[in-house]
């Protein structure tokens, strides 16, 4: 069975070694020792925090395989984008050009530097092993942090990005940052990715990157055609963001371009279609034999303590309705009998 | 003879058969007959000094006094941009820099402006094929700074000339195809001929608002930045010698240089002077430098190239050049070396 929960003490061993599989320049997940151990330390404090305001918290989430206890993934989620920093994005703008004496009106793309996203919730770090790219628990490892947002709203914004890998060729050159970024940096992306460690909340952002609009029909065909286009890498949580309600049209990253994805807490699925239930009598123990057609639910207790996640496979959920756990998945999330559980149908 | 004078009403047909002959790429003469006619009344009334400073065009004609016939055309423009904005590009200077990264990125930039609002300008200067040698180019263009020599309380403090911008030989300019083409969809000659109908101010509505990292432009385009045409090379190189330079404003559509130049600073201004006129029959022997000699009626204005230099504040003309300037016997003239010494 594959469990979401936060990450430990004990994860830092694995985290390191999961890290060595991360693409630079694709993954911004931590891969030093050091760093891992200061996100695993900040994860902590996080949760064990008494907040009602997003601020510095910063959520990791593992993704365990409970059968053999190997860590397949791992996930994060910040609660306020910029609490250490101004984010800052592009943002998609159309300047209306008009001249009316001449009959002649068009809309000229333009890119402008913002500080919008500051104050959003942030998805980040995610990364999965190889071989469960595809696989519904890369799925779960992502929307498990929507599905503690929607069980503990006053930890977060109510509105959501995230910030995906954008195109990059092989030698890792992106063609977005040739057009742009390098003219103000003066060096090559992934040095630049890695001076700042992948960080879009920096001061020297400000410092470097234009003030002023740039007019996308003066960036050369190439950059022009990268810009908002997702990194091979990333296509899997492009995927499962979409189809959870993240839209692509308004940002996009400063440095190569890639997509970011936003979206109010309202037009996302786990938000809008979680139930709040409780779990029924243990007598009762479920029957995935029966006739009823069975759904797929993603399941977590509502406690500040021990987040849990895992999936369910269970007939048709409506209010009120008692779920039916087994044994095993009782002890996944350490749950008994009356216990209020969320739940999400897949 | 050849002689610059004011224009005249009756020179609508002389000035019209020259518009005829310009072709592309002047803005400011086209063969329109109502406009230029709008053209020379304005003029008229510039020399006639009926209508305020500010409002005037001044517009010289080359003549040839052996047949009449209208040979050049030039013209200063009071003040450009106070009935509709004027617009250049000004390079600019943003610098980009991190102490922590240890980065420091010096960046050029195109400001639109409208900083040259109020100065007097330069402007629609031909010459006639079958006169282009001796002096005749040197004497329709250098006129208007001896005029000005003459009336400097008649212009603003500051005189700027457009000049056309680099083109390839098929007439495409590789900055309008880099830059102004995106916002407008149309070619070049066709934005031009929208600002020779005094419509510029609406195309540079169209035009990038926000100021423009020259670094995002191909190379081609940044190369020809202040670059003009190739056959405006003599034109730039004439005005320079005249005291006029290149500060960093071009233009919006093909990055011709704009020149300028504080009016007590043009070479007219500070090195003219006011000489007495004596006339004779014989020629005057030791015929010296060729100089730019002009009377001093505004509204019968007229210059000449003499090859007798002034001498100790006189000048001897020849009775053909007296009466070529309409001066009489003893009155002054204004001269200026016509080259540099």
């Amino acid at each position: 069975m594959f469990i979401v929960r936060p990450v430990e003490a004990r994860d830092i061993a694995p985290l390191t070694e999961l890290a060595s599989g991360l693409t630079q320049g694709v993954h911004t997940m931590a891969r030093t020792p050091a760093a891992i151990e200061r996100a695993v330390e900040q994860s902590i404090r996080s949760f064990a925090s008494q907040t009602d305001v997003a601020g510095e918290e910063s959520y990791l989430f593992v993704l365990e395989n409970s059968d053999d206890h190997n860590l397949i993934g791992s996930a994060a989620i910040a609660a306020m984008a910029g609490s250490k920093g101004t984010f800052f994005s592009f943002r998609n703008d159309v300047i209306q050009q008009v001249s009316r004496d001449l009959n002649i009106s068009h809309s000229v793309h333009a890119l402008t530097l913002c500080a919008d996203l500051t104050s959003y919730s942030q998805l980040l770090s995610f990364f999965v092993r190889r071989g469960h790219h595809s696989r519904p628990e890369a799925s779960l490892l992502s929307r498990a942090r929507l599905l503690y947002a929607a069980c503990m709203p006053g930890r977060f914004a109510d509105n959501f990005f995230v910030s995906l890998a954008g195109h990059t060729d092989a030698n890792g050159r992106s063609p977005f940052w040739e057009a742009l970024g390098r003219k103000f940096f003066q060096m090559d992306f992934l040095q630049a990715e890695s001076l700042v460690h992948g960080a879009r909340n920096r001061n020297l952002i400000v410092e470097l990157m234009p003030h002023y609009p740039v007019y996308v029909p003066l960036l050369n065909g190439e950059a022009q055609a990268s810009m908002g286009q997702v990194h091979q890498e990333s296509e899997v949580p492009f995927q499962i963001l979409s189809k959870e309600g993240f839209a692509a049209d308004d940002f996009i990253d400063i440095f190569d371009g890639g997509p970011i994805l936003e979206a109010n807490k309202n037009a996302l699925h786990t938000f809008k279609n979680a139930l709040k239930l409780q779990v029924g009598a243990s007598s009762s123990d479920p029957d995935p034999g029966s006739a009823q057609a069975l759904v797929t639910y993603m399941i977590a207790p509502v406690r500040e303590t021990e987040f849990r996640v895992i999936s369910l496979q269970s007939a048709v959920l409506g209010p009120g309705q008692p779920v039916l756990l087994s044994e095993q998945q009782r002890r996944a999330l350490n749950v008994a009998t009356g216990d209020t559980i969320m739940c999400v149908p897949w | 003879m050849l002689v610059v004078r004011a224009i005249q009403k009756t020179d609508l047909d002389g000035l019209m058969y020259l518009a005829t002959q310009v072709g592309d790429g002047m803005t400011t003469l086209k063969p329109d007959t109502t406009m230029l006619a709008n053209r020379i009344d304005v003029a008229c009334k510039s020399f006639a000094e009926t209508i305020p400073p500010e409002q005037r065009d001044y517009l010289f004609v080359l003549e040839d006094t052996a047949n009449g016939r209208i040979a050049g055309v030039s013209a200063i423009k009071s003040a450009v941009g106070l009935e509709e904005p004027f617009y250049n590009y000004r390079i600019g200077t943003l610098v980009h820099s991190s102490k922590e990264l240890n980065v420091y990125s010096r960046m050029d930039t195109l400001y639109l402006s409208n900083d040259l609002t109020g100065c007097a300008e330069l402007c629609s200067l031909f010459l006639h094929p079958d006169y282009r040698n001796g002096y005749n180019g040197k004497l329709l263009s250098k006129c208007r700074f001896l005029f000005i020599a003459q009336f400097p309380h008649l212009f603003n403090e500051k005189l700027i000339a457009e000049l056309r911008g680099f083109q390839h030989p098929d007439g495409s300019s590789p900055f309008w195809d880099n830059l102004g083409r995106h916002f407008f969809k149309m070619d070049f000659d066709r934005a031009d001929d929208l600002s020779s109908l005094g419509k510029k101010s609406f195309i540079a509505e169209l035009m990038p608002r926000h100021p423009l990292y020259v670094a995002y432009l191909p190379k081609e385009a940044q190369e020809v930045i202040g670059v003009v045409h190739t056959a405006t090379q003599p034109a730039r190189h004439l005005l320079e010698q005249e005291g006029m330079y290149y500060e960093g404003f071009v233009d919006i559509f093909d990055a011709g240089p704009v020149l300028q130049a504080r009016v007590k600073d043009l070479r007219a201004v500070r090195d003219s002077e006011l000489v007495q006129v004596s006339v004779s029959d014989t020629p005057v022997q030791g015929a010296t430098a060729p100089t730019l000699v002009a009377n001093t009626s505004i509204h019968n204005y007229r210059i000449i190239v003499s090859e007798i230099a002034s001498e100790h504040g006189a000048i001897v003309l020849t009775k053909e050049q007296a009466s070529a300037l309409q001066c009489p016997a003893n009155g002054q003239v204004r001269v200026v070396p016509l080259n540099i010494a």
